[in-house]
C-alpha cells in the first residue's frame, strides 16, 4: 500500500494542514534528513558520539505513534509512526553534545510526521534523533519551532 | 480518570489565571482562619490593585521600614509560619494516600501539580517578580505557597482518586483552596494583611503537552493591573515594553541581555532584522536537502554570527519561512555552521538527504 500523508494521519489520529499534498507518496530516505528543528541521523554518521545506555529501555512504536518532541506554543508534535512490531524507541541515550532526544531501530520503514512539515520516511536501520541548538551569549538554547 | 483529572487542572488553571475581582469577603474569611492555624487574631485587610502597589505602599497603621528589614526574614516574619503550616498540611493528606490511590497519585502529581506550577512560573510569577524589582528581593517560596498547583493536586485526589480526608484536614484544605481562588496574592503581617486584587487582563499560550501556558503577546502588554501598572512578555519571557511596541535595529543593539535582544529580533522578524540592521554577509551555500534554498551566514556582534535558513516545507501562503539561528562567531562556513546547530561536522551536515 502507498503510504500517503492522508493514511498516516489517519493511522494516528493527528491531522495535518490541508495546504500540504495529502496523497503524493512520501519519499522514504537513506541517510540524514531533518524536519524542521529535528534532525535524523544514522547511528553509525554519530556512533563516536551518541550511543544508547547498555541497559535502555526500549518501548515499541505502537501504530498510532510515539510523540517525539512538541514544539512551541503548545504546538505541534514530531511522531515517529511505524508498523506494528518493526520500530522501537528509547530516550536512554548519551550524546557528548547533549541533543539527542532518543534512538530508534526499525525493520520497516518508519515515518516522521508533523502537521506543518508533513511526513518523510526512513528506511530500515539505526537513527539518532537530534534537537537543534543556537548560540545565546556564551550558552546554547535549544529552538523549538 | 485521566480526563477528569485534566478538568481538575483546567478549573484551577481558569482560576489561576482570572482575570475578574477578587471576592473579598471569600478571601478576608479564609485568610482569617489561616491566621488563626497559626495562633494570631484575623488581620485587618488592606486591599491593593497589584503586586507593585502591595510592595512598594506601606498600609496605613504601619510604621515604615527599611527595605533590608523588610527583606530580611526574621523571626516575627509570617510568609514562612504559613509555609510550614501548608507543609505540615501535605504532609498530613499526602498520609492519607493508600497503596491502591498511588498511581492516580502519580499521575495527578505529573499532570496535574506539575503542570499548574509550570503554568503559573511562565504566567503569573513574571508580573511578581517585576513588582519585586522596585528593590525588594523576589521570595518565590511565599509565592509557591499560593500556587494553586499543591491545591489543585489534593482537589484532584479526593474528586478523581477518591482519597478520604479527615473533616478537620478538609476544614483547614479549604481554607487554603478558598484563598486560592477568591483573590490575587496575599502578603502577610502582623495585624494587617496586604492583598492584590487579580490583573484585569492577561494574555497567555499554550506552551507545554500537559496544558502549560505562558505569558505572550505580540500587540501589547501581556498582563495589565486596573492601576495601569503592566508587564509586557514575549513567548514566556519578560521584556521591557519596546520590545513588543517598538523594537527597532538601534534599540536591539543597545539593549545588554541577550535573550531580550532575541525577543525583539524575533518580532521583527530575522530577515528584516538582517535586512534592516545591514549586517555583512559572510558567505553563502546551498542547503543540502533543501534544494533551491540558501543558508547565508551573517556577522552579527562580537563572538556571534547568525545564519539565515529557509524551511523545508511551504506555509499556507504557499512562501517559506525563514529563520535566524544563531551560532558561535568562530564559524566561517554556512555548511559548518548549520551542522553544529544540531551537533555535527561540515562534512556529516553535507550529508543531509531532505529537508521537510
Amino acid at each position: 500500500m502507498t503510504v500517503t500523508l492522508a493514511s498516516l494521519s489517519q493511522q494516528t489520529g493527528l491531522a495535518v494542514l490541508d495546504h500540504l499534498e495529502q496523497s503524493v507518496s512520501i519519499p522514504v530516505v537513506d541517510g540524514l534528513q531533518a524536519q524542521g528543528d529535528l534532525i535524523v541521523i544514522p547511528l553509525p554518521v554519530v556512533a563516536s558520539s551518541v550511543r544508547p545506555w547498555s541497559d535502555a529501555g526500549w518501548t515499541d512504536v505502537p501504530p498510532e505513534g510515539v510523540e517525539l518532541l512538541r514544539g512551541a506554543a503548545g504546538g505541534n508534535p514530531h511522531t515517529l509512526v511505524a508498523d506494528p512490531d518493526t520500530c522501537r524507541w528509547t530516550t536512554d541515550v548519551s550524546d557528548s553534545d547533549g541533543l539527542a532526544i532518543g534512538v530508534f531501530e526499525t525493520s520497516a520503514v518508519a515515518y516522521l510526521l508533523h502537521p506543518e512539515h508533513g511526513a518523510t520516511g526512513c528506511t530500515p536501520g539505526a537513527y539518532v534523533v537530534r534537537r537543534q541548538r543556537e548560540r545565546e551569549g556564551h550558552r546554547a538554547r535549544l529552538v523549538a519551532d | 480518570m485521566r480526563r477528569e483529572a485534566a478538568e481538575i487542572r483546567e478549573e484551577w488553571l481558569g482560576r489561576a489565571l482570572s482575570t475578574l475581582p477578587a471576592d473579598r469577603p471569600a478571601a478576608e474569611a479564609a485568610i482569617s482562619g489561616l491566621y488563626r492555624l497559626i495562633g494570631l487574631a484575623p488581620p485587618r485587610f488592606h486591599w491593593v490593585s497589584s503586586p507593585v502597589a502591595a510592595l512598594t505602599t506601606v498600609p496605613p497603621g504601619m510604621r515604615p521600614q527599611p527595605p533590608e528589614a523588610a527583606d530580611r526574614i526574621s523571626e516575627r516574619a509570617l510568609p514562612p509560619r504559613f509555609s510550614s503550616l501548608m507543609r505540615e498540611l501535605c504532609r498530613e493528606l499526602d498520609d492519607q494516600v493508600r497503596w491502591v490511590h498511588q498511581p492516580m497519585d502519580q499521575l495527578i502529581r505529573r499532570e496535574v501539580r506539575g503542570s499548574l506550577s509550570r503554568s503559573t512560573t511562565g504566567s503569573l510569577l513574571i508580573p511578581l517578580r517585576a513588582a519585586h524589582d522596585s528593590g525588594h528581593r523576589p521570595r518565590d517560596a511565599w509565592y509557591g505557597t499560593q500556587c494553586v498547583s499543591w491545591v489543585a493536586h489534593y482537589d484532584a485526589l479526593r474528586r478523581v482518586a477518591g482519597v478520604v480526608f479527615t473533616p478537620e484536614q478538609t476544614r483547614r484544605f479549604e481554607l487554603w483552596a478558598t484563598a486560592a481562588r477568591s483573590c490575587g496574592s496575599w502578603w502577610p503581617h502582623e495585624g494587617v494583611c496586604v492583598l492584590s486584587e487579580r490583573p484585569v487582563a492577561m494574555h497567555t499560550e499554550v506552551c507545554g503537552d500537559d496544558g502549560e501556558v505562558r505569558l505572550h503577546r505580540a500587540d501589547g502588554p501581556a498582563v495589565r493591573y486596573a492601576d495601569g501598572w503592566d508587564v509586557y512578555a514575549w513567548h514566556g519571557t519578560r521584556v521591557p515594553s519596546w520590545v513588543i511596541t517598538d523594537p527597532s535595529v538601534p534599540r536591539i543593539a543597545e539593549e545588554a541581555n541577550v535573550e531580550v535582544r532575541r525577543c525583539a529580533i524575533e518580532h521583527i522578524g530575522w530577515a528584516s532584522y538582517i535586512d534592516q540592521a545591514g549586517l555583512r554577509l559572510v558567505a553563502s551555500a546551498p542547503d543540502p536537502g533543501n534544494p533551491g534554498s540558501e543558508l547565508r551566514l551573517f556577522d552579527m556582534r562580537e563572538e556571534t554570527r547568525v545564519l539565515l535558513a529557509v524551511n523545508g516545507s511551504v506555509e499556507r501562503d504557499g512562501r517559506r519561512r525563514q529563520y535566524g539561528l544563531t551560532v558561535p562567531g568562530s564559524l566561517d562556513d554556512p555548511i559548518a555552521a548549520a551542522g553544529w546547530t544540531y551537533g555535527l561536522s561540515a562534512e556529516q551536515y553535507s550529508l543531509l538527504l531532505r529537508r521537510t
